[in-house]
């Protein structure tokens, strides 16, 4: 019995190991935004400095009302891609999973299909579209373009969800006189909240993720978001390896905090992602 | 007929308020209800679909055959060159370059991810204290933004003071300062470096579960008739995780293929096109040079592969519902 017991916390060290290489980016992107600049630019490298300099953050990163901006960005980008991805979303997977409509088999390969796509086999076609309509470096373009990213997933990831809820609680929710949409959201919508939650997560990582979309469509400083706005920053200070650790972390954040709360989901959907029924 | 009224209590916002079953409007509108509406439920989605997706995508076909330039961009009144996009393109000594990349980028990083991910995932089937808390930490990887990824990689690539060059050469297998993404013989390596990072986490959590789903009956019996460690993997493990290792593989290999961000941020599919992949190479093309038609030809060649690929997927997950 007690060989079983070393033998565990054996493997933990070693787990423990593996995560540290593994999430050592990370700790890196952190400590180097919070080291002096000849700290950085020293070899060997300094793994653990002896005092934490917060400089970089209080004059350089934390002021500049650009930053915000983009966080703003993206935070209204991110979750209008989210609501509309859901919103388009769930009915849809619904409809295919108990609906009598004729055309799911078409639905679900055009879904399966557009996962292939491309962001910038979408972005360059959208540019000329946009550009004639007048969308372009608006919100709503990056909104709806960021949604081309999102919605086929979330259909393919929904159906299964709503096939399993079983038919006869639509059923008693339509004897009852219920329409078919009160029966959908009285009913089904509270029933299938975790698979609508992964999507709305999913929505939302891709949404603040993008940048193919926010560099093609929407790369004026008033819309911009945090993704192209770290590109701009990087590409304007050759060196500035501390500034940009700073507003890399700043930018990681969000979806990092969001993904640590909703971690359950993430993970239901992956593997609904990857092994399909 | 007082029966009616009691066994279907009226609601509000439904349409039984009228007393009697025999009201024809609710007749009607239970018919649209029935018939009509569950094709709104799709409409929305499949409107979005069709309009910016689909619609989009032929017009790139239709561009690749067009002259467009900026000046024409809005007008609409490009002329029609027939095939001259694409043989530009085939001419072209960055396509071949980017399409090799390309193939190079992928198998590369699929070989790793799905090595390193496998790897992982056997040992995290192992029970041990403290396995279920540090086992979802690696999709951390997946929560962050490519580029801030691509970011960080970068300086930890660096020549002169990145962490990757001090590690090698501590442990002696490089002598002196290699400067990763900036020289044209490692740039490509060092972009398939960070893609296989990124890819972990997924292939970890995919296999893992592939892994779980064996019965552990089946290696039980196999020790009894005396199979060792390597028998068991090789004849269990691997057959049963064959549908898993189909996912990872062929999700794997679309998505890979069609990665823009990591390439760009680090490198720029630099230097001088070293690490250019073909999603690379065609925003160039669109969005600094603005040779939409020659941009929209190479997109076309991609989407064509990503197609065919899908095509193989889809056929091998037929052949193995219909073994089943």
């Amino acid at each position: 019995m007690t060989r079983v017991v070393r033998s565990g916390y054996h493997l933990t060290f070693i787990s423990l190991a593996l995560l540290c290489i593994f999430l050592f980016p990370i700790y890196w992107m952190v400590l180097t935004s919070l080291k002096t600049t000849p700290q950085i630019f020293t070899y060997p490298p300094v793994f653990i400095p002896e005092n934490l300099d917060f400089d970089m953050w209080i004059n350089g990163i934390l002021p500049d009302p650009n930053v915000w901006r983009y966080i703003r960005n993206s935070t209204i980008i991110a979750t209008g891609t989210m609501v509309l991805t859901v919103l388009l979303a769930a009915p849809a997977a619904y409809a295919v999973a108990h609906l009598p409509i004729r055309g799911k088999s078409a639905i679900m390969i055009v879904s399966l299909s557009t996962l292939m796509f491309p962001a910038i086999m979408t972005a360059m076609p959208l540019f000329v579209i946009f550009s004639r309509l007048g969308l372009t470096n608006t919100y709503l373009g990056l909104i709806l373009a960021d949604t081309t990213l999102a919605l086929p997933f979330a259909i393919v990831l929904l159906r299964p969800f709503f096939a399993s809820i079983p038919k006869d609680l639509v059923e008693a929710a339509r004897i009852d006189g219920c329409s078919q949409f009160g029966a959908f959201l009285r009913i089904i919508v509270p029933v299938a909240r975790p698979g609508l939650m992964t999507a709305a997560i999913f929505a939302f990582l891709f949404g603040w993720g993008d940048l193919v979309f926010a560099l093609a469509l929407g790369d004026n400083n008033a819309v911009r978001p945090v993704t192209a706005g770290l590109w701009a920053y990087i590409g304007s200070f050759t060196n500035n390896w501390g500034g940009a650790m700073a507003f890399s972390t700043l930018a990681m954040a969000p979806p990092l905090v969001v993904f640590l709360i909703t971690q359950r989901y993430v993970v239901a959907g992956l593997l609904a992602g990857g092994l399909k029924e | 007929m007082t029966e009616s009224i009691g066994s279907t209590p009226a609601r509000v916002g439904a349409w039984n308020a009228a007393p009697g079953r025999q009201n024809p409007m609710r007749r009607l509108m239970d018919r649209f209800d029935g018939s009509v509406v569950p094709y709104l439920f799709v409409l929305p989605a499949a409107l979005f679909m069709v309009g910016l997706m689909i619609y989009p995508t032929i017009f790139n076909v239709q561009i690749s055959f067009q002259q467009m330039t900026a000046g024409n961009l809005l007008s609409g009144g490009a002329e029609w060159v027939g095939l001259a996009n694409y043989q530009a393109m085939l001419e072209d000594p960055r396509f071949t370059t980017a399409f090799k990349n390309s193939l190079i980028f992928t198998a590369a990083s699929m070989v790793f991810q799905i090595g390193i991910g496998l790897a992982l995932a056997l040992f995290y089937n192992q029970d041990f204290p403290g396995n279920l808390i540090m086992r979802p930490l690696y999709l951390v990887a997946y929560a962050v933004p490519v580029i801030v990824v691509a970011s960080v990689f970068n300086w930890l690539l660096d020549g002169q003071y990145g962490v990757i060059n001090w590690a090698l050469r501590s442990l002696g297998i490089i002598d002196g300062p290699i400067f990763w993404l900036n020289d044209v013989n490692t740039a490509l390596g060092g972009v398939i470096f960070i893609n296989i990072w990124l890819g972990i986490p997924f292939n970890l959590t995919v296999l893992l579960a592939g892994l779980k789903s064996i019965p552990r009956e089946l290696y039980e019996a196999a020790e009894v008739d005396g199979a060792g460690r390597f028998t068991k993997f090789w004849h269990i493990t691997l057959p049963l995780l064959r549908p898993a290792l189909l996912a990872v593989g062929m999700l794997g290999i679309i998505f890979t293929f069609k990665m823009f961000d990591v390439v760009w941020v680090a490198t720029k599919g630099g230097p001088a096109g070293a690490s250019d992949v073909l999603p690379t190479l065609s925003f160039k093309l669109v969005f600094e040079q603005f040779l939409f038609g020659k941009g929209a030809a190479v997109l076309n060649v991609m989407f064509l592969f990503l197609f065919v690929l899908s095509l193989i997927y889809l056929r091998v997950l037929n052949r193995q519902e219909l073994r089943k």
